[in-house]
């Protein structure tokens, strides 16, 4: 600053010298670097648009990639021959195990197949014919030919030390692992290392079967605490006898003694021939579904004693056989595989006219794409809905049954496996082949359950009806399936914002149009201000108002509101009519403040006056009490029918008045003196309105005997914290925007077609509506347009006041759960990267997308505007 | 204005021609619709002053002393209270078929509705509520006795009963030979004790806590930079070890003078007697306030009235947020504010100089304009979910990694805190300041600028010594708002750092001071907080409203402050066109 670059130029030349011209480096170099920050900061408001855009899609765009698929190994197994019965991977992918029907069991390092030593059941030589386990594989049993069954237990077991507990002289396996010939050692960060190894136990035989004779099918589940286990197993023999037993062991706490109480119950028959091929139960053993062919024998077992045979479902076309048959995590779902390849997915669900004699049905919920093979393996997850299911030819397709797609297609050639095993945490595939070759493929799939379709679509989720739009993002057990449409938030935002608007706009819009055309403008520098300071109001106040104090108070006095809302338009138009009684001269004197302290009188009269024949307004039009009226519990129809068509009733009688006896109206008006005209016009007003109180009261009696019921819709079921609520609390953020900018809109209209309007002999009113308002429309538009997306992207009140239900219903009167209020709430729990995670960053983007359309809409008029309030 | 105008102006006209037919063409003159928008002005008007009265009524009164009053009611049953607030209701029909005929008569002649009171009765470790509503008809006695007592104590809330006896070192002084001058006595020495052995506990066994903790992660640094196994390693570990002893001792003796402050402390004790006749005895240190609500003078309720708001002001929440102060709120609000301004200042001012000084008005311009209304218009949550996932996770998680790896997997920077709320919260507030500077850059007459540059001085010299000077008054107002916008906001703030109790403030004395990585608590949270998530909300209401009470005077003086500064700055470029 304190650089003097050039003494004024006379001087110097006036000397005859050559100035010396060049201006001090640091001048140069503090310029220089100042046009570089400037530059780069304005761009870097450009960039932060776009980094906030570019960001939340880089967050959410990974929930509609499928997986990305890492390694793959295949490597031959050592020494068998045989077919395994059961295969199972790890948690952590570091073991793998098969069980032989002779009790054999092979344990290999998953990743490359070096075989390990394991401890095997024994069987005493003989071979089981049947097996069953549940569904982590933990708990197993096997059915021999003699008709007995042995449990057993069969533990991947997983523990972490530190690294000092490594004994030595491990056999390195790969980079990661080593062994000692019974476990593996997986090295981790933090100086630890994880040792995973296969445990089995076994059980002494139970017969069953009391001829003697095979059991072919089983299944086995087992319920309860550590102290009172129940074991429930279904087996089916080859004399095609179902049998469900139950065996529940009771610790005695004092003795520490269990005794185990067990039942067998005899299922009903099934038709004569039909051969039971598999058998599946539910944990709670009140479901048992048997396989034969292409149907599926559904029993309800829920009475113990008396089980019945409920449902006989053919769930594939004749000639086509079942040949994958098994449940998903929850135990409702049901993956069938047929021999044609198709995948479907059942479950039961309570149907009007059901197939099953217990009022179920098994619906085939999602069918999804089916494979070129027979489909002969399933496997589930055991953390969400995705499974694994294997063809004949050798192809694997990890799939997601709720989303119906299929993630990862694992298409192998001239291979033969026979099993295949999803690992617990559905990031990878074993597939065998005859017990000679495995394959392991490794995978990451984070999002099976997001599609475009499930967030902004249908989703038929687990249990429910039908496909529906739903929003749940967690709950308290492990088998819950989150439910991501972000439908019913983007509902409730436009709810939300519809009904605020529905209170908001008339009261900017008419208020602002008469600060800049009918205020003096003394009063117009106090209104002004006064109401751009609602707009400083931070919304956790607002919120904390509406929601603690104020709906309440409106639970309260609903029917005082409800009357308010009819009352005050009609008493301001009385208040007209009476003005304009007035001598000219006076109320020319009086026009200014007075005018506006007689309209605020009118309306703190008439609220006081809804406020004190509430009672009586609630006993005459809803018997009593507005709230069980609506609720459908007293009154009928007609009373609020009458209220609602009162503005259809008064603007047809007015037409109707006008069309046939308004010329003459005019005439006998124009023909009288001010006060005379007047009262003439007061007499017209007052007839129209009984006309149409008259109109309104038949119609209503005709459409509540039509049977024409308001309830249901917009008015509905009363909540506490309802939308009436939100909108009148999101008034006070959104009136002051739009206000401010409608007002700024008229008046930036300019003053001399007002000036050329009343020199034609307009009236004030004339020239505001018909000269201004057009004038300025697409400003006032604008402001409209702000005020919504300022009411989009609220928070704070609609977390507060709108009582967070996500339901998708019209009803003024029930709560709301909005985008933005389900960011506030819901992201501070979300873990990082999580799917919840991510599908809240997709809400947030949502958010952005309406109001960044919004936004530039309005931009994009305003600038019209502008270009034309310039050329005016 | 201008209708008044005109309209004066042709009045003697029109009375002098009133016969003309015209006049009386009433529909010209849209009266009715004029009186609807008159009347939406005043819905509108009206609205915003029942805010405000709510508000500043409900937050000025919140702390006067109430009386105590003892209701008998009809079932025999008597109630204590502090009466709160009134309210006509309907009588529920299972509820009005249980009364005396009298009595339903009389809710029917008011059309099923009857008044009630909120008590609020305290008590709460007694009862396990501590409001009750009681219906008029109930009541059958009132009375305000003289010996009932309001005592506002550390735990449970207030309680409110009559002083059976003090116990002071094992003497029993009974209530009727206890003087008042006695017992204030009492209370404050026993308010000493209290504050020393929280000194103690907090601010020296602090100390103490926090050189340890420094201790280890020293060592642990070394043990990651330079291995387990290094010489530097095990010479940190034995000076550690060495300094751990030390520590110990201290706070071994520190821990013991804390214990016998409060063996002493445990002989002073008062007994209480509530009005349902059971007895509860507190020690005296437990007490903040006690008062005879019925027997209070001028100068007495005055200064009960004035220590409520000194404590509310300069005090620590207790109670989940419901009672006590809201220094830390305050203190994290301002924080917060300041360092928010701080960063949108530079960012703001010098987006607007682009958009005036240097860049070509075209297309480019164009889309930074819209750039800068979309920030204008983009949901303040949308902030606080751009701020969560990058500047705590993203950007936070890295600083983690290169500074504070000793920590992990703790997150220091990697969490929301003071530094990212006020980022997001600056992010939220720039487009406020470009428009605000940009308006007053353009406002400098461009004359000024030719002259400046005539002279010789270049472009920044320009703009440092004639511009911003000149527009500094319409930056400020900028920045103003943009601090009232951002002392108001919250939802961003719930995502990326505000908590609801936080037990260490972002600026205290160890080093570095200001701890910007540290989560801190905010008013407009707190209001969410206490309104929304405590255990009794009808408790939580009066801080509540005291808290709105604060927050919005806090940003209506912001705001008052730009359009001041705003009117000068008119006034001086009105005198100064040249």
């Amino acid at each position: 600053m304190s650089t003097k670059t050039a003494a004024p130029p006379v001087l110097p030349a006036a000397m005859g010298k050559r100035r010396d011209r060049t201006t001090r480096k640091s001048v140069v170099v503090k310029d220089k670097i100042a046009d570089w920050t400037i530059t780069i900061g304005g761009m870097a408001v450009i960039l932060a648009v776009a980094g906030i855009m570019v960001f939340l899609l880089q967050v959410v765009v990974p929930l509609f990639t499928g997986g990305t698929v890492g390694a793959r190994s295949s490597y031959a197994l050592p020494h068998t021959s045989q077919r395994a019965v059961a295969t199972l991977v790890d948690e952590y992918k570091a073991i793998a195990t098969m069980v032989m029907a002779d009790g054999k069991i092979v344990t290999f390092h998953a990743p490359t197949g070096k075989g390990l030593q394991a401890p095997a059941f024994d069987f005493g030589g003989e071979s089981a014919t049947a097996f069953g386990s549940t569904l982590d594989h933990a708990d197993v049993a096997f059915g021999f030919a003699d008709g007995s069954v042995r449990f057993g237990e069969l533990k991947m077991v997983a523990r972490v030390i530190p690294e000092v507990d490594i004994p030595s002289g491990l056999t390195r396996i790969d980079d990661r692992d080593s062994t000692d010939g019974r476990s593996i050692y997986r090295r981790l960060p933090g100086n630890q290392a994880r040792v995973s190894s296969v445990e089995v136990t076994l059980e002494d035989p139970q017969n069953i079967s009391d001829q003697g004779s095979a059991i072919v099918a089983l299944d086995y589940r087992v319920s309860g605490g550590a102290n009172a286990g129940v074991k429930s197993f279904v087996t089916v023999d080859a004399g095609g006898v179902v049998r469900l037993t139950r065996a529940e062991s009771k610790r005695n706490m004092l003795t520490g003694k269990s005794r185990t109480v067990i039942e067998t119950s005899l299922l009903p028959s099934l038709p004569q021939g039909t051969q039971v091929e598999r058998v599946i139960l539910t944990e709670r053993a009140d479901q048992v579904f048997a396989v034969s062919g292409n149907t599926i024998f559904r029993y309800d077992t829920r009475n113990f004693e008396t089980p019945v045979l409920a449902e006989t479902a053919r769930v594939l076309p004749e000639g086509v056989k079942v040949t994958a048959f098994g449940f998903l995590i929850g135990e409702q779902s049901i993956v069938v595989g047929g021999s044609n390849g198709a995948v479907d997915v059942y479950f039961r669900l309570p149907r009007p006219n059901a197939l099953g004699s217990d009022g179920y049905e098994l619906v085939a919920a999602h069918r999804l794409e089916p494979q070129s093979g027979a489909v002969v393996g399933v496997s589930a997850s055991l953390r969400g809905k995705t499974f694994a299911t294997l063809d004949d030819r050798g192809n694997v397709w990890l799939r997601h049954s709720t989303s119906e797609q299929t993630l990862i297609r694992f298409d192998r050639k001239n291979e033969q496996p026979d099993t295949v095993a999803l690992a617990p945490r559905a990031n990878g595939i074993l597939a065998l082949e005859q017990g000679r070759a495995a394959t392991l493929l490794d995978f990451d799939v984070p999002h099976p359950e997001t599609t475009l379709a499930t967030v902004f679509g249908k989703a038929w989720y687990e249990g429910y009806d039908g496909p529906t739009y739903t929003w749940q993002s967690s709950s308290g057990t492990d088998s819950f399936e989150p439910k991501f449409s972000l439908i019913p938030l983007i509902f409730g935002t436009i709810k939300a914002t519809f009904y605020s608007l529905l209170f908001a706009v008339p009261i900017a819009l008419l208020g602002a149009i008469y600060t800049s055309e009918f205020l003096d403008g003394r009063v117009r520098a106090v209104v002004k201000p006064a109401m751009e300071m609602m707009a400083s109001l931070p919304s956790v106040v607002l919120g904390f108002i509406a929601a603690l104090i104020l709906a309440p108070i409106v639970e309260t006095w609903i029917g005082a509101l409800i009357l308010a809302f009819v009352l005050i338009p009609l008493a301001l138009v009385a208040g007209a009519y009476l003005w304009q009684l007035l001598p000219l001269d006076q109320a020319n004197r009086l026009a200014g403040v007075p005018k506006l302290g007689f309209q605020f009188a009118q309306v703190a009269v008439t609220m006081f006056l809804s406020y004190s024949i509430a009672p009586q307004f609630e006993t005459v039009f809803f018997g009593g009490d507005f709230k069980n009226w609506i609720n459908g519990q007293s009154g009928n129809s007609a009373p609020f029918l009458f209220l609602a068509l009162l503005p259809v009733s008064f603007g047809a009688v007015a037409w109707i008045i006008s069309r046939f006896y308004g010329e003459r109206i005019e005439a006998l008006m124009l023909s009288r003196d001010k006060t005379g005209a007047a009262m003439l016009d007061l007499g017209r007003w007052g007839v129209i309105l009984v006309g149409s109180l008259v109109l309104a009261f038949a119609l209503a009696q005709g459409l509540a005997a039509l049977g024409i019921d308001a309830r249901g819709g917009v008015i509905d079921t009363y909540v506490q914290r309802n939308t009436l609520v939100v909108g009148f609390a999101m008034g006070f953020a959104v009136i002051p925007l739009i206000y401010t900018l409608a007002d700024d809109a008229l008046t930036a209209v300019p003053e001399h077609l007002r000036a050329a309007s009343l020199a034609c002999g307009a009236t004030p009113w004339q020239t505001s509506i018909r000269i201004i308002l057009p004038t300025a429309i697409s400003g006032v538009f604008a402001a409209i347009m702000i005020g919504m997306g300022r009411a989009v992207g609220e928070t704070m009140i609609v977390v507060m006041a709108a009582g967070n239900t996500a339901l998708i219903d019209w009803n003024l009167f029930n709560g709301l759960r909005a985008l933005s209020a389900n960011i506030a709430v819901e992201l501070p729990e979300a873990v990082k990267d999580d799917t919840l995670y991510r599908v809240l960053f997709l809400a947030a983007l949502t958010l952005f997308a309406m109001t960044f359309v919004i936004n530039t809409v309005a931009e994009v008029i305003r600038q019209r505007f502008r270009k034309r309030s310039v050329q005016l | 204005m201008k209708y008044a105008d005109v309209l004066d102006k042709t009045t003697p006209a029109t009375t002098t021609v009133s016969k003309r037919a015209g006049v009386s063409d009433l529909p010209a003159a849209g009266e009715p619709f004029l009186w609807g928008m008159g009347g939406a002005l005043v819905v509108g008007l009206m609205m915003i002053a029942g805010f405000l009265v709510l508000v500043f009524w409900n937050g000025i009164t919140t702390f006067i002393p109430k009386p105590i009053e003892v209701v008998t009611l009809a079932s025999g049953e008597v109630v204590a209270g502090e009466p709160y607030r009134s309210e006509s209701y309907r009588v529920g029909s299972d509820k009005i078929k249980g009364l005396g005929p009298d009595i339903q008569k009389k809710i029917a002649a008011n059309d099923g509705f009857a008044m009630r009171t909120l008590y609020r009765t305290g008590n709460y470790d007694l009862y396990g509520d501590d409001f009750r509503w009681v219906s008029d008809y109930e009541i059958t006695k009132a009375a305000r006795p003289v010996e009932m007592v309001f005592i506002e104590r550390l735990e449970w809330g207030a309680f409110i009963g009559s002083i059976t006896s003090l116990s002071v070192d094992g003497k029993n002084i009974p209530a009727d030979q206890l003087s008042p001058q006695q017992l204030t006595q009492f209370l404050e020495d026993a308010r000493g004790r209290w504050n020393k052995i929280r000194r103690i506990e907090r601010i020296e066994i602090g100390n103490i806590n926090h050189e340890i903790e420094g201790e280890r992660l020293r060592l642990k640094r070394v043990a990651i930079d330079k291995g387990v196994d290094s010489p530097a390693f095990k010479a940190v570990e034995a000076e550690v070890e060495a300094g751990s002893a030390a520590l110990q001792h201290a706070y071994e003796k520190l821990a013991a003078e804390a214990t016998e402050t409060r063996t002493a402390d445990a002989n002073f004790t008062i007994t209480l007697r509530e009005i349902g006749g059971r007895e509860k005895t507190l020690r005296l240190s437990e007490i903040v306030r006690l008062y005879h609500a019925n027997d209070l003078g001028t100068v007495e309720w005055l200064g009960i009235y004035l220590s409520r708001w000194a404590e509310f002001l300069t005090d620590e929440p207790r109670e989940a947020n419901t009672e006590g102060g809201v220094l830390p709120a305050i203190f994290g609000t301002f924080a917060m504010t300041v360092l928010m301004a701080v960063l949108v200042a530079p960012f703001g001012v010098v987006t607007a100089l682009y958009l005036r000084e240097y860049a070509k008005q075209g297309r480019l311009v164009s889309i930074v304009r819209i750039s800068v209304n979309n920030l204008a218009g983009v949901p303040s949550i949308v902030y606080g979910v751009f701020g969560l996932g990058f500047f705590a996770y993203i950007m936070g998680a890295s600083i983690d990694q290169l500074f504070y790896p000793e920590r992990l997997p703790n997150p220091t920077f990697g969490t929301g805190g003071l530094l990212w709320s006020s980022l997001t919260l600056a992010l939220l507030t720039v487009p406020v300041v470009i428009v605000a500077t940009e308006e007053a850059i353009s406002a400098v007459p461009r004359s000024m600028r030719e002259g400046s540059l005539a002279c010789g001085a270049s472009k920044w010299q320009t703009i440092r010594n004639i511009v911003l000077p000149r527009a500094m008054p319409g930056i400020l107002t900028g920045l103003i708002l943009a601090m009232a916008r951002g002392a108001g906001e919250v939802a961003p703030l719930m995502l990326v750092g505000v908590v609801k109790l936080a037990p260490e403030l972002p600026i205290d004395g160890y080093f570095p001071f200001i701890h910007l990585e540290r989560s801190f608590m905010h008013l407009g949270f707190h209001i969410y907080d206490v309104g929304f998530q405590s255990r009794n909300s009808e408790a939580g209401k009066p801080m509540v409203f005291v808290t709105t009470l604060l927050l919005i005077g806090l940003i209506f003086v912001m705001n008052i402050t730009a359009i001041v500064v705003r009117n000068r700055l008119k006034q001086r470029f009105a005198g100064s066109k040249f």
